[in-house]
């Protein structure tokens, strides 16, 4: 189904392909304008209440309601108060922040400052994965524009309201795009995740203080909604259970990668086909993960279904980022979800027994059924120890469970296939583990 | 030792923050920058500047990837080993990279130039297969589009954004 | 006042049983209490819940609270349904430890931790038996740790109880956690000795064999060791041991729980201070006039010796390391034979601290080691705690990480391993200082009138100084649970009473429901005991020695010789005696010149009760029977083939038994019976009388102090001190001062070497640089040591260390002042300088 006629880019308006919209071209596009109707004229809470009535989900994978985030700030609570976008993105097959960052600048910075008035923060800490370095300095270079135009600092517009913006950057490692890991990251601590029971980091977060982590998308979304309003951005979806519009990211088989953004519950098959122009020549679907690694394979037989979070729920999936890695026929399966697995066990913080000893029991044993030197026990062991790193400390072990899940619960046949000495029909590619660079304390490498 | 505008770069990034503890990533990458991966020294010395022990510094230094704790080449090869690269068969490209440059992965050449780490994911999926060298992202790849890359990295003509 | 919601409690079902608890009690807590041990291993009720091993899984079933749950991570609540056996969470577990067990190198059988393993256990109560994980296993490189903690990280499980220990609880910034996934290391930055002093404990918080006790590695299994509980000797708090011992020797001690007291911790001087029970030169035979004999003769020899003297000419010197059995029997000696007190304290002024320190003690205003970690003001005066006390130090810690603020006013560079703020100030301008901040403190306060008017004018201070008084005046005002510290080591005899009389009027202000504690710190394990009994001081009893007006002496576990700043006098004094007997474990020169010896047995061996700092009435149970170490009677590999009724060296006795059955010889009177005597020994522990001690022990102190609202203060003269000129000050350190630890084998040879200390003021004047070695002219020859120089001490002082390792006792005499330009530094090539000037170890 190709697009409404009348579909407008709300966040790739300013898209240009080539370079980021510049400062002046975000002006003259309407950029700043939700900030200056807001910043002494509207009160905070006006602008949680209308995030909220715009019914606006978190982009950053777990698609938590943005306004009732916000809301989680105590009106008593302490300040300083602290805003961390989280653009780490670390996240096999999503690119969209790194687009996004690219293409409008501003647009993101609105959308923080934004956020920083609502829950009335001071700080702001932009944290980028090191390989988004390019980005790292855009955001910085055009933070000083922003600046000189006011719209940072202390007494933003005249106002008594003051808001600092600076970019933190990572070294790596998936586990600090974890809202409280990153929290550890930022203040210097090693990134384990923490999860203290009834804590939020609404109300202790960074330096125990309340801190709102949104993706970046998320944000960006902001500017929009206060300007056109909570029922405007409500319609942009394609669907009744959808809010606004998405950054889709394609990868993998198909004739046209690349980040598009296209109302919220777009169906997948139209993403594939009508927007990231199809599989390549030759390949014919096979399955895609909907919302990167830490998503389930699925399989031809939802490819009609709209890309949002309640509908890919109800079908036991998870959109998680929205990046779609498409897989064709002659891909094994079982080879990818080693591939994936091995990200997992190399990435894992080594904080919780089921993901730092049990993902590499659990690739050990892919490894083996891909070799053909497992048999049906194995699967079946397999398929226990996948369920139970839901009893992980944190997201990050069941994200690991969810290709493997996808991978039983639909291709469990291309799995069975290679038991018994039969090994990879695909003859999948060598899969000799790399070794990496592993840095070790002294006396203590293995 | 780090030279008097380095340890004065970081003294001033240190300057009036609340917390030097947040600063422990950017000083660990001017120091690798400048020692060329973070030797013992250079920890010793970040530390130090920190207010850290050498032990709470290495306790972060050991667990992100893009701290060198190891000696690495001028040009570090990070070649992207995730799910939409190895789909697009990057493990062909990391042969190829590993015999053009006579190395194995993690390894680094006589002449001190490359060193190949294979990472997850660097966010090029829709490049792949991709890989990244000094900020700059390269893809999709081809064993062809590796030599040139390698060509010019070695006639030290490629614009450099900030190496980690 | 209304109660607040953490106090309300919940009742809740675990595995079909009720409980009821306060809400937000870990559920594994509360199936604790009902005697269900669910699995763990990160779990630790010191440590708090991280949820990281995931092994405490049990099922929630009904409740607000559901399914698959870490026990450790969900606080109780009303109306919660729990099953520990549920097969989903059975299961669950199981596979934990099939995990965790993927890479352990299963070498239970050469293991030290074999035996008693958490992670044994759990591998087997979990019924994993048949492994099914076929990949490599993971390998560690392991590091040197020290002297005192073995490493062998490929039996690790991560359950990240060290480095939780060592960092939040201890302070320790030298081990943490590197790397990252399943290589996850636990170490240090280099390889090294681990610089907290409370390190050890990471032994007995590990739950595998990865981090073992080095010292007593390959000797015994836990099922080999003779164990029991007992209480440390090496200060006055009093921390709970207990007490492994094989082949007649102590093998290793571990922390006990004592919940009041040392929680789950001890300090490195407490674990190691060991081992002096089983030294070569340890006396073991009883003996008169230099010749071995047998108990009888040497008693008998003793009592007929004492006859002819004149009652008002026998003296008797106790120590404060001696139980409170010897303790009551050496009293009622003097008194039921009308000798003259005994004596305690090495020196006046150390009496009379501990005496006003005990004198302000009472049940109602006391601070256990835990009310430390419950204050929000802290004050410490005139105390080093990590020298005098060190798990003090780690209350304080504690303390401060809730929030408490706490100020430390001391002439030393007092390090803690917490936030504090330090005062410093000369040891003789402390009590003016607390004087300005008890003002402060106090002020407008009618009932505290007499006590003010009974303080001493403060010193002259900086304008920031007095600032920063009045300021920490009014915090200790306003606190919720204000707590005072008072050492007794170094403070004037006037100082621990000020401190006592300000936390008493702190605790009786406007608000009923506030509270204030005071914590002395006492000379020595039974201190209070002593300081409650009086007595004279030692500097008194040898003018009267050598006066002639004491002509028979009879020590008691105490080392005079070694601990006396003058020993030449001293021994001099002891030629003139008629008679010297003396009663002890510990060698020492005073043996040489005793007429007679009567080995008594050590704490291990005789156990007996102590007092700790806060009237805590403890015992420590006896372990093993004493007798010569197994591994020191081999022949060639064997045991001797001596058919005896005993074991060699088995000759020591409990000194209490010594003395009473030398009273006995002497023809004492009648005895109310053993406990009856003991508690009558002591009327200021009126808490006695209810008996021995309970496991945790019980406070025995009146439970108000009789005129203890003000204190009567004896101004004391400030010494003067020329200018240029410093006060040499003998002072504590963590390791290798005290008596009974200074002696242990083990830390003897690992403890850092002795340094001595001046404040960087003086330093600058005369030129001296920080690690410089030093000749320091002392009255008795020079001593050389290597000078530490400290921004944050007092000026116009020297430190110099009671260790045996260094030559302090050329000090040859009290109040001893050395001009600071003749202290000078000594080039590299000086070092290995004569004998008279190196360190001189201990046999
Ligand atoms: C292992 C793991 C990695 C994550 N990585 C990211 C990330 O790279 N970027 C991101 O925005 N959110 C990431 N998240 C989600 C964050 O924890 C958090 O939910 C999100 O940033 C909140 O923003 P939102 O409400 O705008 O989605 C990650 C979560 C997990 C468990
Ligand atoms: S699941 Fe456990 S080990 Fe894995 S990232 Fe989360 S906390 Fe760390
Ligand atoms: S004891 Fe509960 S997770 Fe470790």
């Amino acid at each position: 189904m190709p697009l409404k006629p009348d579909f407008e880019p709300v966040l790739f308006k300013n898209r240009r392909g080539d370079r980021p919209a510049t400062f002046d071209e975000y002006r003259q596009g309407g950029g700043y304008e939700a900030l200056l109707a807001t910043v002494g004229k509207k009160s905070p809470e006006e602008v949680v209440r209308m995030v909220t009535a715009a019914g606006l989900t978190g982009r950053g994978g777990a698609g938590f309601p943005t306004g009732r985030k916000w809301a989680g700030v105590p009106a008593s609570a302490p300040y300083p108060r602290y805003v961390q976008p989280n653009t780490d993105e670390m996240e096999p097959g999503t690119f969209k922040d790194r687009i996004l960052v690219n293409a409008d600048p501003h647009l993101v910075i609105e959308g923080i400052i934004l956020c920083a008035y609502a829950v009335k923060a001071q700080r702001g800490i932009f944290f980028i994965r090191p390989s988004y370095e390019s980005d790292a300095q855009l955001i910085e270079r055009e933070l000083a524009v922003a600046r000189a135009a006011g719209f940072l600092g202390s007494g933003i517009l005249g106002s008594d309201f003051s808001f600092e913006l600076s970019v933190h950057r990572s070294a790596g490692r998936y586990i600090c795009g974890e809202a409280t890991a990153q929290v550890n990251a930022i203040q210097g601590l090693r990134p384990n995740p923490v999860k203290a029971p009834g804590a939020h980091l609404t109300e202790a977060g960074l330096w125990g203080r309340p801190t709102v982590v949104n993706n970046v998308e998320t944000l960006a979304s902001v500017p929009h909604i206060l300007t056109r309003g909570p029922e405007w951005y409500k319609s942009l979806a394609a669907t009744p259970t959808g809010d606004g519009t998405k950054l889709y990211c394609v990868s993998g088989k198909v004739a046209r990668p690349g980040c598009y953004e296209l109302p919220m519950g777009t169906r997948l098959s139209d993403i594939i086909y009508e927007h990231a122009g199809g599989m390549l020549p030759g390949g014919t679907f096979k399955a895609c993960l909907p919302g990167g690694a830490s998503t389930a394979f699925m399989p031809e037989t939802l490819f009609d279904i709209p890309m949002d979070f309640p509908s890919l729920k109800a079908v036991g999936h998870h959109l998680g980022t929205a990046s779609m890695i498409v897989f064709d026929k002659n891909t094994c399966l079982l080879a990818a979800t080693i591939n994936i697995i091995r990200f997992f066990v190399r990435e894992s913080c080594g904080w919780c027994t089921p993901c730092r000893e049990g993902l590499p029991v659990i690739l050990d044993i892919l490894e083996r059924i891909e070799a053909g030197e497992a048999g049906e026990a194995d699967v079946a062991w397999l398929e226990t120890m996948t369920r139970q790193l839901h009893h992980a400390y944190c997201a990050f072990a069941p994200g690991a469970a969810a290709p493997i899940e996808g991978l039983l619960r639909h291709f469990r046949d291309e799995v069975m296939d290679h038991l018994d000495g039969r090994g990879c029909p695909f003859g999948a590619p060598e899969l000799a583990d790399k070794p990496g660079a592993w840095h070790l304390p002294k006396g203590g490498r293995p | 030792m780090p030279d008097d505008d380095l340890r004065r770069t970081i003294l001033n990034m240190l300057q009036g923050v609340e917390h030097p503890r947040e600063k422990a990533v950017d000083v660990m990458y001017l120091l690798q920058r400048q020692y060329g991966y973070l030797c013992d020294e250079a920890l010793v010395v970040g530390a130090e500047l920190l207010g850290m022990t050498p032990l709470e510094l290495e306790e972060l230094a050991t667990f992100y990837d893009f701290i060198y704790r190891r000696p690495v080449g001028k040009y570090v090869i990070h070649v992207c080993d995730g799910v939409v690269c190895w789909m697009h068969h990057e493990d062909d490209i990391f042969r190829h990279l590993c015999a053009r440059l006579g190395v194995r992965p993690g390894e680094t050449t006589a002449d001190g130039l490359f060193t190949v780490l294979p990472t997850v994911c660097i966010g090029d999926c829709d490049k792949a297969p991709a890989m990244l060298v000094n900020g700059r992202f390269y893809g999709p790849l081809t064993p062809g589009r590796v030599d040139e890359i390698l060509e010019t990295l070695r006639s030290g003509d490629e614009e450099r954004v900030l190496c980690p | 006042m209304s109660r607040k919601p953490e106090e309300a409690s919940c009742r809740l079902t675990i595995d079909g049983r009720e409980i009821v608890v306060a809400a937000d009690t870990p559920v594994i807590d509360a199936a604790e209490r009902l005697g269900i041990m669910i699995p763990r291993f990160c779990y630790h009720p010191a440590l708090g819940a991280v949820g990281a091993c995931r092994m405490c899984a049990v099922k929630f079933l009904d409740g607000p609270v559901k399914g698959l749950q870490m026990s450790c991570m969900v606080g109780a609540r009303d109306g919660m349904v729990v099953s520990t056996t549920n097969p989903e969470a059975v299961d669950f577990r199981r596979q934990v430890v099939e995990w965790l067990m993927a890479n352990h190198p299963h070498d239970c059988p050469v293991c030290d931790e074999g035996g008693h393993c958490l992670l044994q256990d759990e591998t087997i109560s979990g019924g994993h038996a048949l492994r099914r994980y076929r990949g490599p296993k993971r390998t560690y490189r392991d590091q040197d740790l020290g002297p005192f903690v073995a490493h062998e990280m490929n039996r690790c499980i991560h359950c990240y109880r060290c480095a939780r220990f060592y960092q939040e609880v201890a302070g320790g910034r030298d081990y943490g956690v590197l790397s990252i996934a399943r290589r996850t290391y636990f170490g240090r930055y280099e390889g090294g000795r681990l610089e907290s002093p409370f390190a050890g404990n990471i032994i007995d918080l590990c739950p595998t064999g990865t981090l073992t006790d080095k010292p007593s590695r390959y000797r015994a299994r836990r099922w080999d060791l003779e164990r029991g509980p007992s209480v440390c000797l090496h200060c006055s708090l009093g921390c709970g041991l207990t007490v492994g011992a094989r082949y007649r020797e102590v093998m290793k001690l571990e922390a006990r729980l004592n919940p009041e007291v040392n929680g789950h911790f001890i300090c490195d001087r407490g674990r190691y201070g060991f081992g002096y029970e089983s030294r070569p030169d340890r006396p073991r035979q009883p003996r008169v006039d230099g010749r071995e004999t047998i108990a009888g003769a040497a008693l008998a020899a003793l009592a007929e010796g004492l006859k002819p003297f004149e009652a008002g000419k026998v003296a008797m010197v106790g120590g404060t390391r001696s139980n409170l059995e010897t303790l009551a029997a050496l009293l009622g000696l003097c008194r039921d034979q009308g000798w003259r007190p005994p004596v305690f304290f090495r020196d006046a002024r150390l009496a009379g601290a501990a005496e006003s320190a005990a004198a302000a003690l009472s049940g109602d205003l006391v601070a256990s080691l835990a009310d430390v970690g419950r204050a929000d003001v802290i004050l410490v005066v005139c105390a080093d705690p990590l020298a005098e006390a060190p798990m003090l130090a780690l209350s304080l810690r504690r303390a401060a990480r809730r929030g408490a603020a706490v100020l430390v006013l001391d002439h030393r560079p007092c390090d803690l391993p917490c936030e504090a703020e330090r005062l410093t100030f000369a040891p003789q301008e402390l009590a003016g200082c607390l004087s300005r901040l008890a003002h402060a403190a106090l002020r407008g306060r009618k009932e505290a009138a007499a006590y003010l008017s009974s303080l001493p004018l403060p010193p002259d201070l900086l304008p920031e100084t007095a600032l920063a008084l009045d300021t920490w005046g009014k915090r200790l005002a306003e606190a919720r649970f204000p707590l005072v510290v008072c050492g007794t080591d170094q403070a004037e005899p006037t100082l621990p009473a000020l401190a006592g009389g300000l936390a008493r009027l702190l605790a009786g202000s406007h608000d009923q429901d506030r509270r204030a504690g005071f914590l002395p710190l006492l000379p020595g394990p039974n201190g209070l005991a002593a300081a409650l009994a009086g007595g004279g001081d030692l500097e008194a009893l040898l003018a009267d020695i050598e006066d002639g007006r004491a002509t028979a002496l009879l020590v008691v576990e105490s080392d005079l010789l070694s601990r006396t700043p003058e020993p030449e006098r001293w021994l001099a004094a002891l030629r003139k005696l008629k008679l010297l007997a003396v009663c002890d474990h510990l060698p020492s020169p005073l043996l040489e010149a005793a007429h007679v010896v009567l080995p008594s047995r050590t704490v291990f061996e005789a156990g007996g009760h102590f007092v700790n700092q806060e009237g805590r009435l403890q015992r420590a149970m006896p372990v093993f029977s004493p007798g010569l170490p197994m591994g020191r009677t081999l022949r060639e590999g064997h045991p001797p083939r001596l058919f005896m009724s005993c074991a060699p060296g088995s000759e020591p006795r409990p000194a209490a038994d010594w003395l009473k059955d030398l009273a006995g010889l002497l023809g004492a009177g009648g005895r109310a019976g053993d406990w009856a005597d003991l508690a009558a020994a002591f009327p200021g522990l009126p808490g006695l009388a209810a008996g021995p001690a309970p496991e945790n022990g019980r406070r025995c102190l009146p439970e108000t102090a009789p005129g203890a609202d003000a204190p009567s203060v004896a101004k004391t003269g400030s010494p003067d001190v020329p200018p240029d000129h410093l006060q040499v000050l003998l002072v504590e350190r963590t390791f290798g001062t005290e008596e009974l630890s200074c002696r242990a084998p083990l830390l003897a040879a690992s403890a850092p070497e002795p340094w001595v200390d001046l404040a960087a003021a003086d330093a600058g004047k005369a030129g001296l640089a920080h690690g410089a070695w030093l000749l320091v002219p002392l009255p008795g020859g020079p001593l050389r040591a290597r000078l530490r120089v400290h921004q944050d001490m007092a000026p116009g002082l020297l430190l110099l260390p009671r260790d045996p390792r260094l030559l302090w006792q050329r000090l040859a005499g009290t109040g001893v002042l050395v001009e600071l330009l003749r202290l000078h530094a000594i080039t590299a090539e000086e070092e290995p300088a004569g004998e008279d000037t190196t360190l001189e170890a201990e046999p």
